[in-house]
């Protein structure tokens, strides 16, 4: 079905042409949005998972009695983090076990757009999760977190976040353990996301935060991963 | 061209007959400077003469994970499984001393700073440095050792892991703004180093650099092998099989 679209989407005897590149992207991207759907249930694991991890920290550092403000950026990205590592762990799992990727390698497009179209979809799912994290600590701890500002950082911190953790989990099937491997890969790679993340969130939420250019560092890490991650997945996913 | 690959050559001929002698002779040198040669410094006393080895083993450190990266790009660009002995070779080594270094750095900063470990910016990305080379190891161990994929992923996330190595220092430096530096922390090299100290320390470097190199040498011969007994172990089988 899926490989069917990408296919149909690309012109089998030309040059990909620009016009049957974005065809191709879109069609990957329609293909993982629907798979989301199908898969909800993981992504709702990942949600309860993120809900549970905010509620584990007000228990643990007692944030409703003093002023939360202080703690609540570090709450925040590190459930980011960690329900990120549930949601993207299976990203290519089933493709890889039923045999759907090496179909779609096998299309007439550059193997960049089978990685955009994917990053697209779990781009749009993490940030409904961040979204959803915000919303919720927003009314747990009586602080407005919905603001446009702190939308961008999150939706900037997602970016990064998918597009490096996209390609470690092209992981092939053969490895064993690949599950507990994922976050032990990622996590160090992703600790400037970390630090500037919850330094610019600091800066948003008016706490001291240093004097460094946070947003930027964001802002770097971002397209460092984006761009690395997309030279390297054709190497990745290549037979 | 030749003559570049001439040396290059004889520099990899020489790796069982010059290097190990030559890292014998430094390592020597090295032990009799730093506990003998060196004078005692004034403040720090005896640990300093740590000192001789922590600062190499950082710079091994680094010239290991250097030659991961080469070695994988090698692995991405030419597909030859022999230069993912020699990263995951270098790798082992870079994790080693890495670990050296921390090890030797708390040892150190336990009487002179009074605790074994500091959120300073240089002992924070060494760390992280650990987490993500022994991370690689772990992945490794975990794969099948002559998967072919496995190599290119590995090779992968080394080059993404070098590459990300000035980000995490640049970050992690940002990071430290916040907080007070311990007044302390100055390291030795920052006070104008007495000449005898100076020579031990670059006795120190070349001794330990040559060790590193060579245990990098030794790793990915046996690796190398390694692959070779699985290539004609799996040739045998065939011709058993037809």
């Amino acid at each position: 079905m899926s490989a069917h679209d990408v296919l149909r989407a690309a012109t089998p005897h030309a040059e990909p042409r620009a016009g049957a590149t974005l065809g191709a992207t879109c069609a990957v991207l329609a293909k993982d949005l629907r798979l989301l759907w199908r898969r909800r249930a993981s992504w709702l694991a990942a949600a309860t998972f993120a809900t549970l991890s905010v509620l584990t920290y007000a228990f643990a550092f007692d944030l409703v009695t003093d002023d939360v403000r202080p703690l609540l950026p570090g709450v925040l990205w590190v459930t980011f983090l960690f329900a990120g590592v549930v949601a993207l762990g299976r990203a290519f799992a089933d493709e890889t076990e039923q045999g759907t990727l090496d179909a779609l390698l096998v299309a007439p497009v550059p193997r960049t757009t089978l990685y955009a179209g994917k990053l697209v979809a779990y781009f749009c799912a993490l940030l409904a999760i961040d979204v959803a994290m915000l919303a919720l600590a927003t009314v747990l701890f009586n602080v407005g977190l919905l603001t446009p500002q702190l939308l961008l950082l999150t939706a900037l911190g997602a970016a990064g976040y998918v597009s490096l953790t996209l390609l470690l989990g092209t992981l092939g099937s053969r490895v064993h353990a690949r599950e507990v491997l994922l976050p032990v890969l990622a996590l160090p790679l992703l600790m400037p996301l970390l630090i500037g993340g919850v330094r610019a969130t600091g800066a948003a939420l008016d706490l001291p935060h240093g004097d460094a250019p946070w947003l930027w560092l964001l802002v770097v890490f971002t397209f460092w991963s984006a761009a690395a991650s997309a030279l390297l997945f054709p190497l990745a996913v290549e037979r | 061209m030749n003559a570049a690959r001439a040396l290059l050559g004889a520099a990899h001929a020489a790796r069982w007959t010059a290097l190990p002698p030559l890292t014998g002779v430094a390592m020597l040198a090295l032990i009799v400077g730093a506990v003998i040669v060196a004078p005692r410094e004034a403040v720090e006393g005896e640990v300093q003469r740590l000192f001789y080895i922590h600062v190499p083993a950082a710079i091994a450190m680094y010239i290991a994970y250097g030659i991961t990266f080469v070695a994988s790009l090698v692995v991405l660009w030419r597909r030859d499984l022999r230069a993912d002995a020699v990263a995951r070779a270098a790798t082992s080594v870079g994790v080693l001393f890495t670990a050296l270094v921390l090890a030797t750095g708390a040892i150190w900063g336990q009487p002179i700073w009074g605790v074994w470990w500091a959120w300073d910016a240089r002992l924070t990305s060494t760390l992280v440095l650990l987490l993500l080379f022994g991370g690689y190891l772990l992945a490794r161990s975990l794969a099948d050792e002559h998967d072919e994929q496995a190599a290119r992923f590995a090779a992968i996330f080394a080059v993404v892991a070098f590459l990300d190595i000035p980000i995490i220092n640049m970050s992690v430096r940002w990071w430290r703004t916040l907080h007070p530096q311990p007044i302390v922390l100055r390291m030795p090299g920052d006070q104008a180093l007495p000449d005898a100290m100076l020579a031990v320390l670059a006795v120190g470097v070349v001794a330990v650099v040559l060790l590193a190199l060579w245990l990098v040498a030794l790793r990915a011969d046996t690796e190398q092998l390694a692959q070779r007994a699985a290539a004609l172990r799996a040739a045998v089988d065939r011709r058993e099989d037809a």
